[in-house]
């Protein structure tokens, strides 16, 4: 059975059809990319499945329980947690107090201190800030915050983290860090991952699968080879 | 560790102050630990969430018309306890839809509903034929007193609790950025509840108290808007960043209004207002802030 299962989800935001019927599986374990040009619905998508924003049609299962209607924390507690294109830091706190709020509210819950203090330390040094720790989340830089927002999603414990946008403005050598990093985080942890992405070379290297999106519609999907051969997506892309 | 110690060596010496003699003094730490437990409740939400109260008065009237209604018929703890009851249950109440607005918007909000349950009861004081309930039999001042401390005691350290807790740290996420705070697992509307619950109840008993002290009631009093203003003025000029914040600024405010009070009583409020600018301004972490800023030069 999938662990996430989107079913002919619609949204509309008044006259504006942002997803039209949208329908996609994301199995255990997989890496799955979404892509399409701006304005195609991936961040809404996103915010329709994490409980931000109620579709006008459709339902979404998550590990066999509908979370159609949940609140986002609740459907974090289940296990399914997002992180923000535009990042969303809680600037006045330290670093290693925006991940401990992850870790002491996800989907591990009411541990005990060792077991916060540990997970706190995992995700920190999963994404390459342990070092800055201490430092209030404000002062870091783009990178840092995109880090962070990463970091917060892998210690609430949840076993599918979607990232919208994780490496949009960070440099190669960060991009190619930043793919090791979830790469290795995948196979070591079995995490699943649902990612959008304007780098689409990293989508391309990274994804197991991948939907396109053009105008909240679905108008391809396959492995990242099909995808790189299909008309319909060379035609949104490059005209 | 060492806050704790010297909090408990103030407690104990305020504790000892009916020795000298002199009801003066009692009466001034009844007011001392009054506004410490009136700031320090407010703190609990205010100071963590960053949802300013500015309706505050309204716990500590609610807390006041509560124990004068029940004084006479029960033991007088137990007016305390249904005050403060009674508080609570109107922040539960009200809370839902008043903390679904943020910003200026809930300071606003807080500080009508405070008018408008001023007013309310203002209403039913008049259509009952009353202009005023008086209080015959009392505690004496020194009992007062006490239970005023132990309120102050107990504000303190529920306030300390809450930042050391797994609570404080979502209310802090909750200060910082709501939808953040969502994403990440922490239950925003709950626990924006129980902090606006828990910074009322106190408050209440506050009222209650306070009501014995006077042994006279009137809705325009107990409601009065100028404690919702004085509690805010107080606490930001301590310094909302840590427990002992509160504890300074009530300090540091009744004193100032103990002088004021006795020299130039006309002059209280445009004290208070500038003394608020001024912080606001130029000392924004307020005098817990400087004391950290000055230790640190060192």
């Amino acid at each position: 059975m999938a662990l996430l299962d989107v079913k002919n989800v619609t949204k509309q935001f008044g006259g504006l059809k942002a997803l039209s019927d949208v329908s996609m599986t994301v199995e255990a374990g997989e890496i799955f990319g979404l892509m399409g040009a701006n304005g195609a619905g991936k961040t809404t998508l996103f915010s329709v499945i994490a409980g931000h924003v109620p579709p006008t049609a459709g339902e979404v299962h998550f590990d066999g329980r509908r979370i159609t209607g949940a609140s986002p924390s609740r459907i974090c507690r289940a296990g399914l947690c997002r992180t923000f294109q535009i990042v969303r830091p809680f600037g006045g706190l330290t670093v290693a107090e925006n991940v401990r709020v992850a870790a002491l509210y996800g989907a591990g819950g009411r541990q005990d201190r060792a077991a916060v203090a540990r997970a706190v330390d995992d995700a920190l040094e999963a994404v390459g800030l342990a070092d800055r720790r201490e430092i209030l989340a404000s002062g870091l830089t783009l990178s840092g915050q995109k880090r962070l927002e990463i970091a917060r999603a892998l210690a609430t414990g949840a076993r599918l983290v979607m990232l919208d946008e994780v490496m949009a403005g960070l440099n190669p050598t960060e991009i190619a860090a930043m793919l090791e990093t979830l790469a290795d985080l995948r196979n070591r942890r079995g995490l699943t991952f649902v990612i959008v992405e304007h780098v689409i070379g990293a989508l391309m290297t990274l994804s197991d699968r991948i939907l396109v999106l053009d105008h909240g519609e679905r108008i391809a999907f396959g492995t990242p080879d099909e995808i790189g051969r299909d008309a319909k997506v060379a035609e949104v892309y490059f005209g | 560790m060492k806050g704790l110690i010297l909090g408990l060596v103030c407690v104990a010496g305020a504790a000892a102050v009916p020795m000298l003699g002199n009801p003066y003094y009692t009466g001034v730490i009844f007011q001392l630990a009054m506004w410490i437990a009136l700031a320090q409740s407010w703190s609990m939400l205010s100071a963590t969430t960053g949802y300013l109260s500015l309706g505050h008065a309204v716990f500590y009237g609610i807390g006041a018309y509560v124990c004068v209604l029940l004084t006479g018929s029960v033991p007088f703890a137990v007016t305390l306890i249904a005050g403060a009851l009674a508080a609570g249950i109107f922040a539960a109440a009200i809370g839902l839809p008043v903390l679904r607005v943020r910003g200026p918007y809930f300071v606003i909000l807080t500080y009508g509903l405070s008018e408008l349950v001023r007013h309310v009861v203002m209403r039913i004081e008049s259509a009952l034929g009353s202009f005023g309930r008086m209080i015959f039999i009392v505690p004496p001042i020194e009992v007062l007193m006490w239970c005023m401390l132990g309120l102050a005691t107990l504000a303190c350290l529920g306030a300390w609790a809450i930042r050391h807790s797994t609570f404080g740290a979502g209310l802090s996420a909750i200060r910082e950025d709501e939808v953040a705070a969502e994403t990440v697992g922490v239950p925003v509307t709950r626990l924006k509840l129980l902090a606006f619950v828990a910074s009322a109840i106190i408050p209440g008993a506050v009222g209650g108290l306070a009501l014995l002290r006077t042994s006279y009631f009137e809705p325009g009093q107990a409601f009065d808007p100028v404690i919702s203003f004085t509690i805010v003025t107080m606490a930001l000029v301590g310094g909302t960043e840590t427990v002992r914040g509160p504890i300074l600024g009530a300090v540091a405010l009744t004193l100032l209004s103990e002088l004021l009070w006795s020299n130039l009583p006309q002059l209280y409020m445009v004290v208070l207002g500038s003394t608020l600018i001024g912080f606001i301004l130029f000392v924004p972490r307020g005098v817990s802030g400087l004391v950290d800023q000055i230790a640190g030069r060192r």
